[in-house]
């Protein structure tokens, strides 16, 4: 079982890259046993959805870690490594993430995060679209 | 010696500023500044009349219910409708849903976590307090993360979605749960009211309930090792430890509106409502409240007034009185704190009298209100599953509803909540919201009286204005959410972690 949780607000330009993302892979053929997630804003109610996969691909704007439009494929130490977040009401998904080695969820699962520093570009959702089906389809 | 700090804050919802002078270590003075506008009452004005039951729980996604249960409450005001009875236990389930998820969410992520602040390193307990407190690792962090997740199902299988529903609708609610949705929602209630009992009170609900007095507080603390040592029994040990018994107090005056307490039941979870002032209870009377604009950002032309009558649109003024984009909201003219403590004192809860008497409303005694709520509303929960009339219906109509004006109030998971709205002619012409947040997180008012948070700060100690850990225990201990207050949306615009320091 695998599991693809697109993340962010589709009303708020600057953080619509996880739902415009969704919005095309809802489009798309899926391997079988993947399942697809638009998984809003629910931050740290996202916790339940990160259990009984092998693997989890997050999608989400991501700021900081590449040049803006490029989208990333980063796995758990690559986005944890030195990241520190205070949990609030909606820093809540970067908080989870970071949690997630406590809740016992990783390493048994892989947990990667394709994102980009963009506000849905059509080029962009395309390329974070075909990342994420290469990552299901590995 | 005097300084001035402003410290931007995290770990609260929205953008909040603190601003305090400390004079010889000791706070002086304080300013709450809300530094954005939330306008969702702007995008209201001009749509159609139901359209509050959609829109407005976008304000919160931790509190999107109470949003929706107070829009639905206003239309019901104004129209006359009756709820069915069906749809009002629902309603109080998953209002009280919202309240247990929030609750021990800001107790243990937020609040707890300054007890592991570096400034408390020789402390005995200290070591304990990272080990449990820490963020992403710590022990009752993990269990709460845990424990919590599923809340939100019980919201969804009854309404459809969490958060943001909008199946409550003025006449009752618009699903129909079966005997079969209600025992998977008591299934959930019970996982997470034998954690509750096991981790966080170190007993049963009924034998917390039997505690009264300071005197049986210390006596249960002591009692056995699992009141001692669960989270309860740590966090009360650890503020005392650490001094936050005393720090913290407001101006006294409490308010909360009524609450669970429309089924006829009598029960410590039941809100009465009401208004405290110089230890008098007046009750409550909804005319009674006002928004005053003087510190506030909004046209200067705009009058002071009631909800209804008060809809300032927004103007930043540079003038250096006015400081925040909050409303100063005032019950008869006076501030009020308003939250689980405030429930307590208004249902003359006779623990909590007492300790507010003994050692005033502090950062602790806030803290233990807000994170016993469960032991008070869990109970009620599974008699409200049990209650459901499978043959009954969860929804009468309302009819049409065009024209006219009302309010809705709910006791919110931070406390007081109000909607009011007018229509015309299918259209809403003015909408405007009050939050918990507003009411504690409060500018000065017009006759320059601090807000409940900014008195609550005068007086605390803080021993390293470059760690001001103390301001962030006092201003926590209100569980403030922004969001409602002054903004509508933003994910990562929050100000995390700035502190900026001034002569």
């Amino acid at each position: 079982m695998m599991r693809i949780i697109c993340v962010g607000n589709r009303f708020c330009r600057a953080d619509s890259l996880g739902p415009l993302v969704y919005d095309y892979l809802a489009m798309e053929a899926l391997p079988q046993g993947v399942e697809l997630v638009d998984g809003g804003l629910a931050g740290l109610n996202l916790l339940s959805l990160f259990e009984g996969c092998r693997r989890i691909v997050v999608v989400d704007r991501v700021d900081g870690f590449g040049r803006p439009g490029e989208v990333l494929k980063l796995g758990w130490d690559d986005y944890a490594q030195g990241s520190y977040v205070e949990y609030g009401h909606s820093s809540a998904l970067h908080y989870l993430l970071l949690c997630l080695p406590s809740l016992g969820i990783v390493p048994a699962t892989e947990v990667l995060l394709v994102g980009a520093e963009d506000s849905g570009q059509p080029s962009v959702i395309a390329k974070a679209a075909e990342i994420v089906l290469e990552a299901v389809n590995e | 010696m005097s300084k001035t700090i402003q410290m931007g804050f995290n770990r609260v919802e929205g953008d909040l500023e603190v601003k305090a002078t400390i004079d010889n270590g000791v706070v002086t003075d304080a300013w709450m500044i809300g530094t954005m506008y939330r306008g969702i009452e702007r995008m209201m004005t001009g749509r159609g009349s139901l359209d509050g039951l959609v829109i407005t729980p976008r304000v919160c996604g931790i509190c999107s219910t109470s949003h929706l249960l107070a829009a639905a409450r206003a239309l019901e005001n104004l129209s006359g409708a009756a709820v069915a009875h069906n749809g009002r236990l629902i309603r109080h389930l998953v209002l009280a849903v919202e309240k247990l998820q929030s609750d021990v969410r800001h107790v243990f992520l937020m609040f707890a976590v300054d007890l592991a602040n570096e400034k408390y390193s020789d402390q005995p307990l200290y070591a304990e307090a990272v080990k449990r407190f820490q963020p992403f690792s710590g022990t009752s962090v993990i269990e709460v993360i845990q424990a919590s997740r599923k809340l939100p199902e019980i919201i969804a299988i009854l309404g459809g979605q969490w958060p943001h529903s909008s199946f409550v609708v003025p006449g009752g609610i618009t699903s129909e749960p079966s005997e079969s949705d209600l025992r998977q929602c008591l299934m959930l209630l019970k996982e997470f009211y034998r954690w509750y009992e096991n981790r966080v009170l170190g007993c049963s609900v009924e034998r917390w309930q039997q505690v009264s007095t300071p005197a049986q507080l210390d006596s249960w603390l002591e009692e056995s090792d699992s009141h001692r040592n669960g989270d309860l029994g740590f966090l009360i040990r650890c503020c005392r430890e650490y001094g936050l018994t005393t720090m913290g107090q407001g101006h006294g005056s409490f308010l909360a509106v009524p609450e669970h307490g429309s089924l006829g039941i009598k029960s410590a979870g039941a809100v009465s409502g009401g208004f405290i002032s110089n230890e008098q209870n007046t009750g409550f009377a909804e005319e009674q409240v006002s928004e005053q604009l003087r510190y506030c950002h909004y046209n200067e032309s705009v009058k002071d007034g009631h909800p209804l009558e008060n809809g300032a649109p927004p103007r930043f003024i540079d003038d250096s009185e006015k400081y925040s984009w909050a409303k100063a909201p005032r019950y008869n003219g006076q501030p009020a704190e308003t939250g689980p403590l405030a429930e307590l004192m208004v249902n003359g809860d006779p623990l909590f009298q007492a300790l507010v008497e003994e050692q005033g409303s502090s950062v602790l005694v806030r803290e233990l209100a807000r994170i016993t709520r469960p032991a008070r509303l869990l109970p009620l929960m599974e008699q409200w599953c049990g209650d459901v009339d499978m043959k009954a219906p969860f929804y009468q109509s309302a009819g049409e509803i065009v024209e006219g004006e009302g309010g809705g109030l709910v006791q919110a998971p931070r406390g007081f909540l109000g909607h009011w709205l007018q229509l015309s002619g299918g259209r809403i012409e003015h909408y405007q919201i009050i939050s918990p947040t507003t009411w504690n997180g409060s500018p000065r008012d017009d006759q320059s009286v601090r807000g409940p948070i900014e008195e609550a700060l005068i007086g605390t100690p803080v021993a390293d204005p470059d760690n001001p850990v103390e301001i962030g225990h006092v201003v926590r201990s209100f569980d403030l959410c922004m969001v409602c207050s002054v903004h509508s949306v933003s994910k990562n615009g929050h100000t995390l972690s700035r502190l900026r320091l001034g002569a």
